[in-house]
């Protein structure tokens, strides 16, 4: 990860004609039990000892490098997923959950990625995907879950994979930092 | 480990990396080691985060796969706050006595599970015939059928594509189970065990229900074979022991008359709340005499309390709810009112521990237990029946949007 160029984002503002900061919409997906909501407080510096599952949404402002982010938490169980097309409109960033230490739904939550991937307001969205719960034992490394998603079949977009622990915070502002990162590089 | 699934894979040739063909391919995917399967991004080389560098353990040891007719688990210690994975057993009994991070339970059928506090979540999945006793963070079922289980969860429980789910309240003790509670950050004065969340409801039906208050816990989720590696642990599942108070929950409340009884942090508070809830409400059983202890992280004895329940003075209230919250002033303002200016200066210190007691002269007999058993402790108890019942909307519709976002 590294730090976000600052002298490119005053540009990008300059571009802008405005001082206002670069308002992001993100979309926060995956299966029911990823750590979606977890990891949502984590980046709002909120606590995370008492997170109910989400029946609807979530929506948070989080300020991070300058910018300013609205990210939308939807809830992920199966019979709601039908819903998250409604939410994927306008967006300037995917960030997809995956629960690492949960083998029985790598295939199920592929499959999810996949046909969000296909989604017309999805078309060269970048995605970084979390691969969450690295704290537990049966947890399966990124670079697996990487190999297994066939990530290196996305041609149209930019995207990255990051290990990350939502309930202690470890590797989540590295994610965000390459979320920083990407975004000035795509609008150069 | 291979491709899970990829329409695009079953399309491609069996070649495991494509090799890049285009300019554009070769900016894209980047040199050969594991920074071209994190990233299409040009970045530094991978982090090393705190599971790079631990020691790695076989997942197979926090597993069970494929039992039958096998009563296994975890004794308390053995298990340490671990993820544990149970899938694809059939008739057996399940003990897992400590805390845990999480716990997955997929493909059972026929089983009796006995689960330790989790600290997150206990996820049923394509099981069948299920009974067991779980305290969790949060409770999710999908795809289940036929459960019966005694709860003690943090969250709103929620359930999906399932029927025939019944629920009771959390009822077990064994020694260390107090401690675990602690461990895995579950207070017990914090379950949500009889508001379920149904994703899938069908009208005309309801996928789950509440037990029968008078069920017997053992009946349904049996203790350990004496013969089993279990018979050292001391197991009961008498509601007097019962190291979560039973609750009343959405059950229809028998008086219209209920009361507010705060505890504000310190020294004594669980031990005082217990105090009070084995004084005023009704416990099923016959006498019982236990001692408890809590111990701090020196494992130094900080607090001992005795819990009794004599059956021929029980004073006959009925425990409803409980829930043990952090508050801010304005909390207090909204929450107390007219009371709120003296309580300011006592939440600072911790969370309250709040009851809600009901039953017809449960307000005088809170008043009483307050002045005799309580005159040095902070409480905040109801004043009156014709306000307690606001007193207790206000107190615990501010706690159930602590819940939320």
């Amino acid at each position: 990860g590294g730090e976000c160029n600052l002298g490119l984002l005053s540009v990008l503002q300059k571009l802008k004609g405005t001082t206002e900061s670069v308002e992001l919409r993100i979309v926060l997906l995956g299966l029911d039990n990823a750590g979606k909501t977890t990891l949502l407080k984590s980046l709002a510096s909120e606590d995370i000892n008492t997170i109910t599952p989400t029946q609807g949404f979530n929506i948070k402002s989080v300020a991070s490098h300058g910018m300013k982010l609205n990210v939308w938490d939807i809830g992920g169980q199966r019979k709601i997923r039908p819903f998250w097309k409604k939410y994927l409109e306008n967006t300037d960033l995917l960030i997809y959950v995956i629960d690492s230490a949960d083998k029985k739904r790598f295939e199920e939550t592929g499959l999810e990625l996949e046909e969000l991937i296909d989604e017309e307001n999805l078309k060269g969205v970048p995605v970084l995907i979390f691969a969450n719960k690295q704290d537990l034992a049966t947890a399966s490394p990124a670079s697996e879950i990487a190999e297994g998603l066939n990530l290196h079949t996305y041609r149209d977009r930019q995207w990255q994979i990051q290990a990350c622990s939502a309930v202690s915070g470890e590797g989540v502002q590295d994610g965000m930092n390459w979320i920083c990162n990407n975004i000035v590089n795509k609008k150069k | 480990m291979g491709c899970w699934f990829s329409k695009k894979s079953k399309r491609k040739s069996p070649e495991k990396e494509p090799t890049p063909k285009t300019v554009e391919d070769k900016a894209n995917s980047s040199n050969a080691n594991n920074i071209d399967l994190c990233s299409n991004t040009t970045e530094d080389p991978p982090k090393q985060y705190s599971w790079d560098k631990r020691e790695k353990v076989d997942p197979k040891d926090f597993m069970l796969t494929g039992l039958k007719n096998a009563t296994v688990g975890r004794l308390p210690g053995k298990l340490n706050g671990q993820q544990f994975v149970i899938q694809d057993c059939d008739n057996c009994k399940i003990f897992v006595l400590d805390h845990s991070a999480t716990i997955t339970i997929d493909d059972c059928t026929n089983c009796c599970i006995v689960m330790g506090p989790v600290k997150g979540s206990v996820f049923f999945r394509d099981c069948k015939d299920i009974k067991c006793v779980v305290a969790c963070q949060q409770f999710r079922t999908r795809d289940c059928q036929k459960m019966e289980v005694f709860l003690c969860c943090a969250t709103q429980p929620i359930i999906e594509a399932s029927t025939g789910m019944k629920f009771g309240c959390f009822q077990y003790y064994y020694p260390e189970l107090a401690f675990h509670f602690k461990d895995a950050g579950l207070s017990i004065f914090n379950n949500n065990w009889s508001n379920v969340h149904d994703f899938t409801p069908v009208s005309g039906e309801t996928n789950w229900s509440l037990l029968p208050e008078d069920t017997v816990v053992l009946d349904h989720v049996p203790a350990p074979d004496p013969e089993s590696e279990f018979k050292s642990v001391r197991i009961s599942a008498e509601a007097s022991r019962s190291i979560v108070p039973m609750t009343k929950g959405g059950r229809r409340k028998e008086s219209d008359e209920s009361c507010l009884f705060v505890f504000f942090s310190g020294d004594y508070t669980t031990a005082n709340a217990r105090k009070l809830i084995d004084e005023l409400s009704v416990c099923r059983g016959s006498l019982v005499r236990a001692r408890g202890e809590e111990r701090d992280g020196s494992n130094t004895v900080t607090q001992a309390y005795c819990l009794f329940h004599n059956k021929a003075s029980g004073k006959g209230f009925v425990l409803i709810q409980t829930k043990e919250v952090s508050m801010r002033p304005e909390d207090v303002s909204r929450v107390f009112q007219n009371d709120a200016e003296g309580l300011l200066e006592w939440i600072t210190n911790g969370p309250v521990t709040a009851l809600e007691l009901n039953g017809d002269g449960v307000v005088e007999a809170c008043k009483s237990m307050a002045s005799d058993m309580f005159s040095g402790t902070k409480v905040f108890v109801s004043d009156n029946r014709n306000t307690s019942s606001r007193d207790v909307d206000n107190f615990f519709n501010f706690a159930d949007m602590q819940m939320g976002l």
